[in-house]
């Protein structure tokens, strides 16, 4: 099991270290590893399992922090993951956001939250909504108390009643005047389009995320008009297999609040909202280069914030871009972005200009990859549609809404 | 001092972020030291102390030792703030090692804190206790520990069995058993989230004591798909190897396939198998089975641990089926094996990556041949997750698919790469492309690979180019395709091999030599054109390590086809020519060529050969590399005779250096051993299991049991002793159920309102013999309850869990408790007492005060509809005066939310969250009472507080009069229905301050009984004390006891029991009387409560023990 979780900052420092166990692990461990991430590295940074001299260490890398667990003993390695992803998302949702700073500010809630999360190295509660009752998140109000009086609590002294019950994931018995529940379809598109500008892989990957504001013990089914183009789907552990397994149909005791009731796949998609078209020429050490982008097949709703950004080759001295439409940046690293937004309808946008190679390179050789950005409010790309929403018991001032949307996930458009 | 861990830069940013960090702990963690902490830790105020822990903490989360506030911290344990509590606890823990007789202190308030009523600080508590790690408060611990187990909260119970490894980590001989006794205890407990963690403890404790499982096992596979996530996949693990250890591999499944082919008596198998191929037939045009072999090594090394390893290592070559068949089961007739894939396989869907990968392996493992397909999927779509886990997925997929390719085959594009993969997350999917590409699909691999070639990361670029010469390896089909890419991408790499300032192109160069080396390597004369291209294209190719390969090619093939040994004088000359520019790495390899060129060289050549070779050996021999040199030497020596002589004769040689000609053969012989992969990567570990990702066995790893190691006992086999404890679980686990539903929060509460007519619980007639089935059964039933006796003995036992009593708990010990003359008991059970039960009622309004309306009321015993928290009141309206009394109302006063501070702070935080619901449910309105008339009205009220009255106002004729109603203790509780068995275990577990007794007479019976002279004393007794306790408070009776051995005359040790649960917190509160005294004459009655809310327990019992003294009311 985990002995001991370190937070470390995106310069190397020991932000937090919470021993889990009796065997404590020295700090020395992560001067061990900031070492080697910098002679090694990137790839380094990104290898999940490490196995140091002295301990296995598992990391996971968010938003510049790197949580680091480590154990000495054999332990499903996906577990001591899954575990800190959950810890990054709780710690993210509590502290808005992650970075050094936030958790130096909220050290005491970190604290708080880690030792609510994993007892003895083994995970404790991490449902979100129960943890919520447990350790208050910091907000405006406490921190002005705090302000004030100089005292703010925000351990609560009882048991959230979910904690103990067969449905973990919920509080007993939430009260809400008016009852809501919202169901939000959203998809990501992931697409490979090959330097013949031929479309490879193009699939939905979706959630189906709810924000359920019910009161009292409500017993829910989601249907959908056609499952059977779902491919492959996980559920939150709220969701009863059986009644899937027969009918396909979703039913499930929600938790309070927000969370993600199922994630699926539709595969092989015929087509991509937009088009790319890539050009390049490379001739005595400069490249002309122009990107075309436009809409390919029209969804109905408009297509917004559209972006395009890749890495430019690292033979690549110089270059100078423009587009005719939206803006774009060079970034010290070479990563040059393009913002489009909409696309208009007089024109096409289109980005051209030279790349300048470094000298004694007569023609690129190797291209980037561009990677697109978009954002579909109002469809869901796959045509999954959901058929109807019922409650077994119907309370007073119900209100459901449904929406969708569908982005971009890994877009890549090769050149 | 610590000012070093701000930077400047740091600083800066942090000046502009100050508005958001007001009210944050931000200045603490930069400054923890700029305040003495020491007398903030001894202030008094809470704030204070807690702002000092806050500083302790932040130094430890820097990294520093501040151990030497141990003695101050210590003693705030006693806090009462939950959050300095809180605060102590991380403190505690991360010291008490060091400490342990300042730790010692502490013990005192943990053990106070486990005797808690509120559930989060009993856990607390014991999470800290359990986690100081002292060998001294050890069997402390255990006994808390013991205790918590059979706590009622799931949470406490939870953490009990996430202490277990904590304690079994001290290494404590002489409590093994007892924390696998516990282990049993929780794996058997109701509540999926205590079992997930007692599989946890079970997998970290005694892994191997499959008896533990054996006895659940069944249960175990129901409630898996509830248990939490993280229970789930420790679970399956525990699940699979006590499958294996019980009844051994599955013979359909994939692990003993090798077996089911080899031996003809399992035919069915071997149609399996068929199937199998005809699938792949159909999904990639291409018969390829699974690689036998490789298939049963990685079924072995499932199953063998460290030591058959190394020891089978030593001879590996032989693959024998290791599997007897009497070691092995069927699917089909094995009902364990199917539940076990019936219940893990809907957990495929799991959102959590690790209970789907441990699934997989379940199904892996276990599954019949034709059912592991459904793995894929899953697995599959677990590559959408993050990259950290994608990694740890695909490492497993990985092992999957050198078993069974075609498993994966269909699938390909999953593994197509996006830019956004991490480097080593695409090297495995390069790997997984070409260990399942098939003759369909792998022009579209390919494409794909030519892409991936021109990507800027030229590390990976180089791995394509290995990943292409592996296809080409695999697929005999496809290698022209493949070499003339790999050609046409050598000679573009060796013009951009010029530009020499990046690493990664030398490496893509080398590695696509080394691709077409190991494609040629196959059918080496069918590429003659590619090697001759290949050796021409040494003028353009600058990089070493290229050069050094085609060179070495050279002299491997230098005998090749027609057209090598003709340029072999060309190609020798170059080298020569170029020797003194080369790299030390490929001076060695031309060094070699030269003497394999000597060797093969036909007799034209000889001549030309021998003199360029001898310029090269000059030139060696006056190399600056020591190995340069030292090569020249050997090589010179060994072709001394060859050098030598003039012409190339084979006579001339002698028969003396004969020996020397066989080293030389030896040396230069061109035989290529044929690469295995087998030979690399010849050890697998379970799917899902850390050892499998560093590629070793980690410590901790436990390969599969030895299948059928493990013999289960049955039920009948067990040993008495195990019965017992059984009972005991089984007892803890019923009382469990119940409670669940109740947590379940579902509001139906009404099925336990059955009004007194039947007081007998079922659980009585359990123990009642078998002519309890009589339909006239008589009012007593006397029964010698051995039963009982047993259970004085368990609890006996349990006296261990008393210790944390502080105040002697003589109240427990009651007389007839500890008597063993008394120990033979006889349980009657009370018929028909129901009807009798009249409550009593009080007068709300006077018909002084009233003009002549008369208000009365009572308390009903019904539960309410409405909400847990209301009492059904009866209130009786009755006209006394002479005229009609118009629009009778009774409401609730409005000023209640203004009333005095006192109700509103008593309202109980319990309460809080049922505020919203209205104190009052409105009764009717009365619109005319007629003279003397009455009528009946039911309200329902919800008591702030279970002392203070509730007002309301009254309203008839148009008047206001404002009226108390005054609770009824005993109707702020419900009737909890439990048996006899129940109520002991219930019992025991709350002693010490939740048991609180008092003494009072009772004389109700002396009138009873001299009016009915007929009845059994000790009958008409209990009944008197029952119809007294029932008008007075809602209970529920559970037992009454008799003693049997006793006078006639002699009433002590008739014991009651009545069971109840509070209703506004749900708390079971239980009360025992015991009666001591003759029978005609003045009772004493001992009134015990068990309650953890200990307030209102002691006013009920104040409550009881008054109304039992007063004059009965039915009475008078």
């Amino acid at each position: 099991m985990l002995q001991c979780i370190f937070l470390i900052s995106d310069s190397g420092e020991v932000m937090l270290e919470k021993q889990l166990t009796g065997h404590r692990v020295d700090r020395s461990i992560c001067a061990w590893f900031w070492d080697q991430s910098i002679s090694q590295g990137d790839s380094f940074k990104l290898l999940p399992v490490i196995a140091s001299p002295t301990h296995y260490l598992f990391q996971i890398v968010r938003d510049g922090i790197t949580l680091l667990a480590c154990s000495q003993v054999e332990m499903p390695p996906l577990m001591a993951i899954e575990f800190l992803c959950r810890v990054a998302d709780v710690l993210s949702d509590y502290l808005g956001g992650l970075n050094e700073d936030l958790v130096k500010d909220n050290f005491i809630i970190v604290y708080e939250l880690l030792d609510e999360m994993i007892d003895n190295g083994f995970p404790l509660t991490t449902e979100p909504s129960i943890l919520r009752e447990m350790i208050a998140p910091p907000n405006l109000v406490s921190k002005m108390l705090s302000v004030v009086t100089g005292n703010a609590s925000n351990v609560s002294d009882t048991l959230p009643s979910g904690a103990g019950s067969c449905v973990p994931w919920r509080p007993t018995d939430p009260k809400y005047s008016s009852n809501e529940v919202y169901v939000d379809l959203v998809e990501e598109m992931d697409a490979i389009v090959n330097r013949d500008g031929e479309l490879v892989k193009c699939e939905i990957y979706g959630e189906v995320q709810m924000n359920s504001q019910l009161s009292g013990f409500p017993d829910l089914t989601l249907s959908f008009a056609n499952p059977s183009i779902l491919e492959d789907m996980r559920f939150h552990p709220c969701v009863r297999f059986r009644p899937w397994e027969s009918h396909q149909v979703l039913s499930f005791v929600p938790p309070d609040g927000e969370f993600k009731l199922m994630s699926y796949r539709v595969k092989k998609l015929k087509n991509t909202p937009v088009y790319v078209k890539p050009q390049i020429t490379s001739d005595s050490g400069t490249c002309r280069i122009s990107v075309l982008v436009g809409i390919r097949s029209d969804p109905g709703k408009t297509i917004e914030s559209i972006t395009l950004s890749f890495q430019l080759p690292y033979c690549v001295s110089s270059a100078d871009l423009s587009s005719n439409h939206g803006t774009v940046t060079i970034l010290s690293n070479k990563t040059c972005t393009w913002t489009i937004g909409r696309i208009p309808k007089d024109k096409t946008p289109c980005l051209s200009g030279t790349l300048v190679l470094e000298t004694g390179l007569e023609r690129l050789h190797v291209f980037p990859t561009f990677k697109i950005g978009f954002k579909i409010m109002g469809i869901a790309l796959s045509g999954l549609r959901i058929e109807k929403l019922d409650l077994q018991t119907i309370p007073p001032r119900l209100y459901k809404g449904f929406r969708a949307q569908t982005r971009a996930g890994e877009f890549d458009v090769r050149l | 001092m610590f000012n070093k861990f701000g930077s400047t830069s740091e600083t800066l940013s942090k000046a502009s972020a100050v508005v958001h960090r007001i009210g944050t702990d931000a200045h603490l963690y930069d400054d923890p030291e700029d305040v003495n902490i020491s007398p903030l830790l001894d202030s008094k105020f809470e704030s204070e102390k807690c702002e000092a822990l806050k500083r302790l903490l932040a130094l430890i989360a820097q990294g520093f030792d501040v151990s030497n506030f141990f003695p101050q911290v210590v003693k705030n344990v006693a806090s009462q703030s939950s959050e300095v509590k809180k605060l102590v606890y991380l403190y505690l823990l991360q010291y008490a090692e060091k400490r342990p007789n300042e730790a010692l202190l502490s013990i005192n308030y943990f053990q106070k804190d486990l005797g808690d009523p509120n559930p989060l600080v009993r856990a607390w508590a014991l999470r800290t206790m359990a986690g100081i790690r002292l060998h001294v408060i050890a069997p402390i611990a255990l006994a808390a520990v013991g205790k918590c187990a059979r706590d009622p909260a799931v949470y406490v119970r939870k953490c009990a069995a996430n202490a277990l490894p904590k304690l079994h980590d001290l290494r404590l001989e002489e409590h093994a058993s007892a924390i696998e006794e516990l282990v049993g205890i929780l794996l058997n407990d109701h509540s999926p989230g205590v079992v997930g963690a007692a599989a946890a403890a079970f997998t970290s404790i005694c892994p191997n004591n499959f008896k533990l499982i054996g006895k659940n096992y069944k249960k175990l596979c129901q409630i898996l798909p509830d248990v939490e996530e993280w229970g789930q996949i420790l679970l399956i693990g525990t699940l699979l190897r006590y499958v294996v250890a019980r009844h051994g591999l599955v013979r359909e499944s994939l692990m003993l396939s090798l077996h089911g082919m080899d031996s003809n008596g399992f035919c069915e198998k071997d149609g399996l198998v068929r199937d199998l191929k005809l699938d792949k037939e159909e999904d990639g045009g291409k018969s390829d089975s699974f690689d036998v072999n490789l298939v049963s090594l990685v079924s072995k090394c499932y199953i063998e641990g460290p030591d058959e390893y190394l020891s089978r290592s030593s001879c590996p070559d032989t693959v024998s089926s290791a599997f007897d068949s009497k070691e092995t089961t069927s699917i089909a007739h094995n009902e364990d094996v199917k539940i076990l894939l019936q219940c893990t396989s809907p957990l495929l869907w799991s959102n959590n990556s690790a209970v789907v990968l441990a699934a997989a392996g379940v199904q892996w493992i276990m599954a019949p041949l034709e059912d592991v397909k459904k793995i894929v999927k899953p697995l599959l779509f677990l590559l959408r997750s993050s990259s950290a886990s994608k990694y740890v997925v695909l490492c497993n997929i990985l092992v999957f698919a050198k078993a069974i390719p075609s498993l994966f085959a269909p699938h390909f594009e999953n593994f197509f790469i996006c830019s956004s993969d991490a480097y080593q997350v695409k090297a495995y999917k390069l790997e997984m492309l070409s260990l399942i590409a098939t003759t369909s699909s792998i022009s579209s691999i390919l494409r794909e690979f030519e892409d991936y070639v021109k990507d800027p990361d030229r590390r990976f670029a180089a791995d394509t180019v290995a990943a292409i010469g592996l296809c080409a390896k695999r697929l005999p089909t496809i290698p022209t395709t493949c070499l003339d890419g790999l050609l046409a991408l050598v000679r573009q790499e060796s013009f951009a091999g010029d530009f020499e300032s990046v690493d990664g192109e030398a490496g893509v160069l080398v590695q696509a030599v080394m691709s077409i080396q190991t494609i040629i390597e196959r059918d080496s004369l069918r590429h003659e054109k590619v090697l001759i291209q290949l050796f021409r294209s040494l003028d353009s190719i600058k990089v070493a390590a290229a050069r050094a390969t085609i060179i070495w090619m050279v002299g491997v093939y230098c005998s090749l086809g027609h057209i090598i040994p003709r340029m072999l004088t060309t190609i020798t000359k170059y080298l020569a020519w170029s020797f003194k520019s080369e790299a030390s790495e490929t001076k060695l390899q031309i060094l070699n060529t030269s003497a394999k060129v000597l060797n093969s060289a036909e007799a034209d050549d000889f001549q030309m050969l021998k003199r360029v070779v001898i310029y090269v050996f000059e030139l060696g021999e006056c190399d600056f590399s020591y190995d340069v040199r030292d090569r020249t030497r050997f090589l010179k020596k060994l072709l001394s005779s060859k050098l030598a002589c003039h012409e190339l004769a084979e006579d001339s040689v002698a028969s003396q250096e004969n020996i020397v000609t066989h080293v030389v053969e030896h040396v230069f012989g061109r035989k290529l051993k044929p690469f295995s992969p087998l030979a690399l990567h010849n050890r697998f570990y379970l799917p899902g299991s850390l050892s499998q990702i560093v590629l070793h066995a980690a410590p901790g790893y436990e390969p599969l049991p030895k299948p059928c190691s493990f013999v289960f006992e049955e039920q009948d086999q067990l040993s008495d002793l195990d019965r017992q404890r059984e009972a005991v679980a089984d007892l803890d686990g019923s009382r469990e159920s119940s409670e669940t539903v109740d947590e379940d929060g579902s509001s139906d509460y009404d099925s336990e309102s059955s009004i007194g007519s039947d007081f007998s619980s079922d659980a009585d007639e359990r123990t009642v013999s078998n002519d309890a089935n009589d339909p006239a059964a008589p009012l007593i039933q006397i029964s010698e309850t051995s039963v009982s006796a047993d259970q004085e003995e368990l609890r006996s036992k349990r006296a261990l869990d008393l210790w944390l009593d502080d105040q002697p708990s003589t109240s427990n010990q009651t007389p007839s408790a500890l008597n063993s003359n008394q120990s033979s008991y006889a349980k009657i059970s009370i018929g028909d007492i129901g009807s009798r039960v009249k409550p009593k009622s009080y007068s709300l309004l006077d018909p002084g005060n009233g003009s002549g309306l008369k208000v009365g009321y009572t308390f009903l015993s019904e539960v309410s509809t409405v909400s847990p928290l209301h009492v059904c009141v009866e209130v009786l309206f009755e006209n006394s005066s002479a005229e009609p009394i118009l629009e009778v109302n009774l409401e609730d006063e409005e000023s209640m939310k203004v009333a005095d501070s006192s109700e509103q702070t008593l309202v109980g935080k319990a309460n809080a969250s049922y505020n919203n619901v209205p104190t009052l449910i409105p009764m009717e309105e009365i619109s005319c009472l007629e003279p003397h008339q009455s009528a009946k009205r039911l309200i329902q009220v919800r008591f702030h507080h279970h002392l203070l009255p509730m007002r309301l106002t009254l309203h008839y004729n148009g008047k206001e009069v404002p009226v108390k109603l005054r609770p009824d203790l005993g109707y702020l509780v419900k009737p909890f229905s439990m048996s006899i068995e129940e109520f002991l275990a219930t019992e025991s577990r709350l002693p010490g301050m939740f048991e609180y007794s008092r003494r009072c007479t009772f004389d109700d019976h002396v009138k009873d009984s001299r009016m009915e002279n007929g009845k059994d004393k000790f009958l008409s007794i209990c009944e008197c004390i029952t119809l007294k306790v029932l008008s007075n408070s809602n209970l529920h009776l559970v037992s009454v006891d008799l003693p049997v051995a006793n006078s006639l005359e002699d009433a002590t040790g008739l014991r009651l029991r009545f069971s109840s649960k509070i209703l506004s917190s749900e708390i079971p509160l239980l009360i025992t009387i015991t009666v001591e005294g003759k029978c005609t004459e003045v009772l004493n009655l001992t009134v015990k409560i068990n309650c953890e809310e200990t307030v209102f327990g002691l006013n009920l019992l104040n409550r009881i023990a008054n109304f039992m003294v007063e004059p009965s009311s039915s009475a008078t």
